[in-house]
């Protein structure tokens, strides 16, 4: 009979429109927020480099500067400059050899003869991104050891090897390989024994040892032409605009891509954080509203509910009908809303899968989940029971 | 149960409108077990804000109400088993139908069996109305609704206000008859709000507002 009475009092259209935006914006939120921490791990690994938060700084190469070649190095004031900067957190110069290199190997099985003019530069050893224990240097010792972009192997591998029918070479049969080092200047010469220790996806430059470029430097080169045209910087924030807005204005050059992948990802976070934030916005209203139509349900039927007080049902009694109502459709439609994000997420990360190497993160969805239905119930209930009460009860009982 | 007012006078009424009473302002007013009363008072005197006070329905006065002795704040519970009250303006629910209007009552203390509610309806002469929604029927029959759906409870006190307003010499002696009946039967009180004099009933006492 009360139901019968309690269920007239509903405004059908009402709770139908609740359960759907309910049902909208938690589906979008539990698909968003699951779908970022799914694709988390894919976007820091992507990120790797970035990690680092380091870059190398050149100043862009122009017509006019192939004829001053003053105009690529670095002045102190420059540097001091950078290193100024709010976004440099640290700056680390590369020193290049100022002497002549020649790297040559004898016939062997494997490896052919080659003769080639080298170059070097070091840096410091915090900013290398490869760890090997052969990367030391002593002057006693007659051995280089030598890292190289990772992507000069490839280059090697997939472009010089594959046109000249060469044998393509691992990174472990390359670091096998020993080949002399030959260095000269100031009317002196040495020959070195050396080895490739690792390669750098970081640094793009054939590097040695810092300890062994200042001897080497001394010994064989000449001081004066010790010039910086290239800088390693470490960054704060990587994905701070006026980064490349400074970079710009002074015309240095950077390796864009990883800023523009961090670019992506700034994008694509603030997308996500959009649609995020929109879902929250619905699922506030849903709130908002439902809470409303109640409170108007309230007030248009507060004869009827308090004479049901009058006749002796108590205001948990009447509240009751709409704390179960309010919460089946509650439930309901945050089920429903579970079941489908379920179903969007095994969606995605079976394209997912398909496309990268990925493990799929944990599932928060049913968590998610059951912890909005525990908040939104509890919420809901006690919020029924005080406006049922401020309406029955009357004001100054004693 | 015994109730007794203290002092008891309306926070909206002057004390010019209550001088002559004789419940407002008396020091002790006593309804006790087993009798009935008759509050008289013409339109406007506080005959409905009275029995409010009482049934705990209506706070706004000064002064105290004992139940049993008992300053009680919690006279909410005393409406299933204790007081039984047949509002002037009814508080029957339109959209339900005479017995489901009882019935709703009842399912409170499942006091009444259906066929002991259906035999009140046939009492009062509603039996052909038992299942006609209540916004369909005359104002005579409501009241005579209100009035069976206060008998169906177990009550110590019964509170009638203005019951017979809308009811003929006919049937306010059929419905007399049934009252007396029932309030015998629970060995209750029984509390009457008139305009006038009611000849159809014996009281131990009577009481100007």
């Amino acid at each position: 009979m009360l139901f019968k009475l309690q269920k007239r009092t509903l405004v059908v259209s009402q709770i139908i429109g609740y359960a759907l935006t309910i049902f909208g914006g938690i589906t979008i939120i539990l698909v968003t927020t699951q779908f970022y921490f799914d694709i988390k791990p894919l976007l820091s690994q992507q990120t790797d480099m970035f990690k680092s938060k380091s870059a190398v700084i050149s100043k862009n190469i122009s017509v006019f500067k192939t004829i001053d070649k003053e105009k690529i190095y670095f002045t102190n004031k420059e540097i001091k400059e950078l290193e100024n900067q709010s976004f440099t957190k640290s700056i680390s110069k590369f020193n290049s050899a100022t002497f002549k290199i020649n790297a040559y190997s004898k016939k062997t099985e494997t490896i052919p003869v080659f003769y080639t003019d080298l170059f070097f530069e070091s840096i410091s050893d915090t900013y290398l991104d490869v760890e090997t224990d052969e990367w030391k240097w002593e002057p006693a010792l007659d051995f280089i050891p030598i890292i190289i972009p990772e992507n000069y192997l490839n280059l090697y591998n997939f472009g010089f090897a594959e046109s000249q029918g060469l044998p393509v070479l691992s990174k472990n049969t390359i670091s096998q390989i020993e080949f002399n080092i030959q260095v000269s200047g100031n009317h002196k010469s040495k020959v070195y024994k050396s080895k490739i220790v690792g390669f750098s996806n970081k640094v793009n430059s054939i590097l040695v040892p810092s300890e062994f470029l200042s001897w080497a430097n001394k010994e064989f080169g000449n001081l004066s032409r010790n010039k910086t045209s290239r800088v390693l910087i470490e960054f704060n924030d990587p994905s701070d605009k006026t980064i490349l807005e400074y970079f710009n204005k002074n015309n240095y050059s950077i390796n864009k891509e990883k800023l523009e992948f961090s670019k992506l990802v700034f994008f694509f976070k603030s997308a996500m954080f959009f649609v995020f934030f929109i879902a929250l916005v619905i699922i506030i209203l849903s709130i908002s509203f439902i809470l409303l139509s109640l409170n108007l349900l309230i007030q248009r039927n507060k004869e009827l509910l308090l004479n049901l007080y009058n006749i002796g049902y108590n205001h948990n009694r009447i509240a009751k009908f709409y704390q179960v109502f309010i919460s089946l459709t509650t439930v309901i439609s945050i089920i429903t809303s579970l079941i489908i994000s379920n179903f969007i997420r095994n969606y995605y990360l079976e394209k997912i899968i398909n496309l990268f190497d990925f493990t799929a993160n944990k599932n928060y969805i049913l968590l998610f989940g059951i912890s909005l239905i525990l908040i939104l119930i509890i919420t809901y209930n006690i919020l029924i029971i005080k406006n049922i009460k401020k309406i029955v009860i009357p004001r100054n009982e004693k | 149960m015994l109730i007794e007012l203290n002092n008891i006078k309306p926070t909206y009424m002057s004390d010019a409108e209550i001088s002559a009473s004789d419940i407002y302002m008396q020091e002790s007013v006593l309804f006790e077990k087993g009798k009935k009363y008759l509050i008289k008072a013409n339109s406007g005197h506080g005959k409905t804000s009275l029995l409010n006070f009482i049934y705990g329905s209506n706070n706004n006065f000064n002064g105290t109400i004992n139940y049993n002795g008992i300053s009680n704040n919690k006279v909410f519970d005393f409406r299933k088993s204790k007081i039984s009250y047949v509002f002037q303006d009814f508080k029957l629910f339109p959209n339900l139908t005479v017995f489901e209007n009882i019935q709703l009552k009842n399912t409170l203390t499942n006091n009444k069996t259906v066929e002991e509610i259906d035999i009140f309806i046939e009492k009062v002469l509603l039996g052909h109305k038992r299942n006609s929604l209540v916004k369909n029927l005359s104002l005579g029959q409501k009241q005579r609704v209100a009035i069976i759906r206060a008998l169906c409870q177990p009550f110590e006190f019964i509170l009638l206000d203005e019951p017979f307003s809308h009811l003929d010499r006919e049937n306010i002696k059929l419905i007399t008859h049934i009252i007396v009946r029932e309030v015998n039967k629970q060995n209750a009180s029984l509390i009457m709000t008139s305009l006038d004099e009611m000849n159809v009933l014996t009281f131990d006492k009577v009481l100007n507002l």
